[in-house]
């Protein structure tokens, strides 16, 4: 048996089957916890081999139960292996991080086995080949990430009141984004005969050649801009997202403003640039109107947070705004700019929620104007937030700036002037709100220990530093060194745009 | 006639469930939820009626001639559901709906049970289920 024939399903049945074993191991916590990094691990492994099989030798297919295109199909291609790489990355550090970080009994029962579900989640979403089964996935994420929200981290700074709350919220509108996503799915269904989205591009390209095209395919490409708006919180639907990635634990909070908002801009250059390819040209204005107001209301609402991980999270919904408008201009270009964004946003971010993290812990409070002077007392913290804050603002020489120019010299290539100046415009606030929360929390006289208490004297352990170190160099090295990125995301955005091969790898071993 | 019924109803549920998640309280929010998700899946079972009624289970004698094919999917021909044995007039329900609709079914389950043991704590940390009182969350 070749293993390396079967690291697509390898890479989604693992952690389904860890978080089964998980919970059978509560009783023993330091077994759990070496069991769970070294899966996570085994994970990142696995999916390095597979980005580097896709590379060398094409588009993988993994037909579960060989039914071909009427069964259950992963396909590993560019887009989909490095997105599971970077996501395996960064939850192998976020597990990393949270095992100091979240209180010991939530540890122990269900923290690890949500993580590994959450885990699988993201990988079939970005394996599936299977439209419905992209729903079950994002289903599957939507859970595990409801359960980790909840859970208690050591500091107990966010009280779970507010966790319910924002839980709730969150759960409501993902679950009416779900049912939008299946009336979707039902229509096309309905009129296509199939849910295999290479054989649905064939018959969409078909039906539109001979002029026949359904007019209803077009309400179905709208309704997807929901569901995936939904996931990625862009402008109609961000609301949820400055409460949920605030209350959610620090480690988590990096998952889901690193990776789970990612899936939304995943779906749309998935289902878009395959499946619906003859209703873009309805669709870009939509897209580009949409991510521009997004950029706008998350600046401008981040300048007045107090909070500091609500700051971070409305920046979120800003950056998102970003990687739609490079997915709006639909070049290649464009394309591949809006993926070195989206890799740029993924890991600066989450570090700076790692980092948030750190923070809590000295301070004991997330309010900002609580903190100050820490630069003395947490000189690490002072200086990772520092490199995290002028990568999302976009300062040489860090890799937010190369995902910045990229992304505007894309729009200034395809004429889009007026989105860069809006861009351009919401950058400059992006680096006041950042510098802000930096010198309120580490800059000017450290705060009164009278009114709000000592900070904590209570070392971080070097399982909360070591990830956020680890990040940070990955953040640097994408800025001094961002060919290989470029390279790769020019070739993703060109097998996007030129989607017969992934068709033809899809059903050309189908013969039924 | 019935596929006219059928529809009206799915609207109708979908209203009433729509109507339902705009109210204030929690309880009425989940059971809005509950009435969508049972029109949504209304309305997939609906997709993969044509004209059979049969429940779709191939024997041997349905293969055609010969040639064993089951899947028939050529455009030309017209869209056809994809499990459809090759010279049949399709007189059987298309079976891969009612698949779909199961797995939805199941999900809708757990989420509603997830959302309820929600809203029960919710109902322990606040003592309401009004949504205007519970704005903990500002800013």
């Amino acid at each position: 048996m070749n293993i390396q024939e079967h690291l697509p399903i390898l890479l989604v049945a693992t952690p389904i089957l860890m978080s089964a074993l998980m919970i059978m191991l509560r009783s023993r916590p330091t077994f759990q916890k070496t069991l769970n990094i070294i899966v996570s691990a085994s994970i990142l492994l696995m999916s390095i081999i597979l980005l580097l099989q896709v590379w060398n030798s094409g588009i993988q297919v993994y037909e579960v139960g060989e039914w071909g295109k009427y069964g259950i199909m992963l396909v590993a291609d560019l887009l989909g292996s490095g997105m599971v790489v970077l996501s395996s990355g960064i939850s192998l550090l976020a597990l990393i991080y949270s095992l100091d970080y979240i209180e010991g009994k939530s540890l122990n029962t269900t923290y690890h086995s949500l993580f590994n579900l959450l885990v699988a989640g993201l990988n079939g979403t970005f394996l599936t080949g299977d439209i419905f089964n992209m729903f079950v996935f994002f289903e599957i994420l939507l859970l595990s990430s409801c359960g980790l929200v909840v859970a208690s981290e050591n500091g107990g700074v966010t009280k779970i009141s507010d966790k319910m709350e924002a839980t709730f919220k969150y759960l409501i509108l993902n679950i009416i984004g779900s049912m939008v996503m299946l009336i979707a799915i039902a229509s096309l269904y309905a009129t296509m005969g199939t849910l295999n989205m290479a054989d649905l591009s064939v018959k969409i390209a078909t039906l539109s050649d001979a002029g026949t095209m359904p007019w209803h395919i077009y309400f179905i490409a709208l309704l997807f801009i929901i569901v995936f708006g939904n996931k990625a919180a862009i402008f109609p639907l961000h609301y949820w997202l400055p409460d949920v990635h605030p209350t959610a634990p620090s480690p988590i909070s990096a998952m889901l403003s690193g990776v789970m908002i990612k899936v939304g801009a995943y779906g749309i250059l998935r289902v878009y640039f395959l499946v619906f390819k003859d209703a873009l040209f309805l669709l870009q204005p939509i897209i580009i109107l949409l991510a521009l107001i997004t950029i706008a209301i998350g600046a401008i609402a981040a300048v007045g947070q107090k909070d500091v991980k609500r700051l971070l999270a409305y920046s979120s919904v800003s950056q998102i705004g970003y990687v739609f408008l490079g997915i709006g201009m639909g070049t290649a270009y464009a394309l591949a700019a809006s993926l070195v964004y989206l890799v740029n946003h993924a890991i600066a971010k989450s570090m700076l929620f790692l980092t948030s993290g750190g923070i809590i812990h000295h301070a004991g409070t997330r309010d900002m104007h609580q903190m100050g002077g820490m630069v003395k007392s947490a000189p690490l913290m002072s200086s990772m937030f520092l490199i995290g804050a002028m990568s999302i603002a976009g300062l040489p020489p860090l890799g937010g700036f190369i995902a910045k120019f990229v992304l505007f010299d894309a729009a200034m290539l395809g004429e889009y002037y007026l989105p860069v100046l809006i861009g351009f415009a919401f950058a400059v606030f992006t680096i006041f709100y950042m510098f802000r929360a930096w010198l309120l929390m580490f800059w000017g006289e450290a705060r009164d220990s009278e009114k709000y208490g000592p900070y904590s004297s209570h070392g971080l352990s070097p399982m909360i530093t070591v990830p956020i170190i680890i990040l940070a160099a990955a953040v640097l090295i994408l800025g001094v060194y961002s060919e290989p990125l470029i390279a790769l995301s020019s070739e993703i955005a060109n097998q996007l745009l030129d989607p017969q091969p992934y068709i033809n790898a899809v059903l050309g071993g189908s013969v039924r | 006639m019935n596929n006219t019924i059928l529809s009206i109803t799915i609207a109708l549920i979908f209203g009433i469930g729509t109507f339902l998640i705009l109210r204030r309280d929690i309880i009425k929010i989940i059971i809005g939820l509950s009435l969508i998700s049972h029109a949504v899946n209304m309305l997939i079972v609906s997709t993969g009626v044509f004209d059979g009624e049969k429940a779709p289970i191939i024997t041997d004698g349905h293969h055609g001639s010969g040639s064993g094919i089951i899947f028939t999917d050529k455009l030309s021909e017209g869209i056809l559901a994809p499990i459809v044995p090759s010279g049949v007039e399709t007189p059987f329900v298309d079976p891969l709906v009612q698949a779909l609709v199961l797995t939805a079914i199941v999900i809708s389950l757990a989420t509603t049970a997830f959302i309820l043991i929600l809203a029960y704590r919710i109902h322990e940390e606040y003592g309401t289920t009004d949504i205007r009182k519970l704005r903990r969350l500002r800013g």
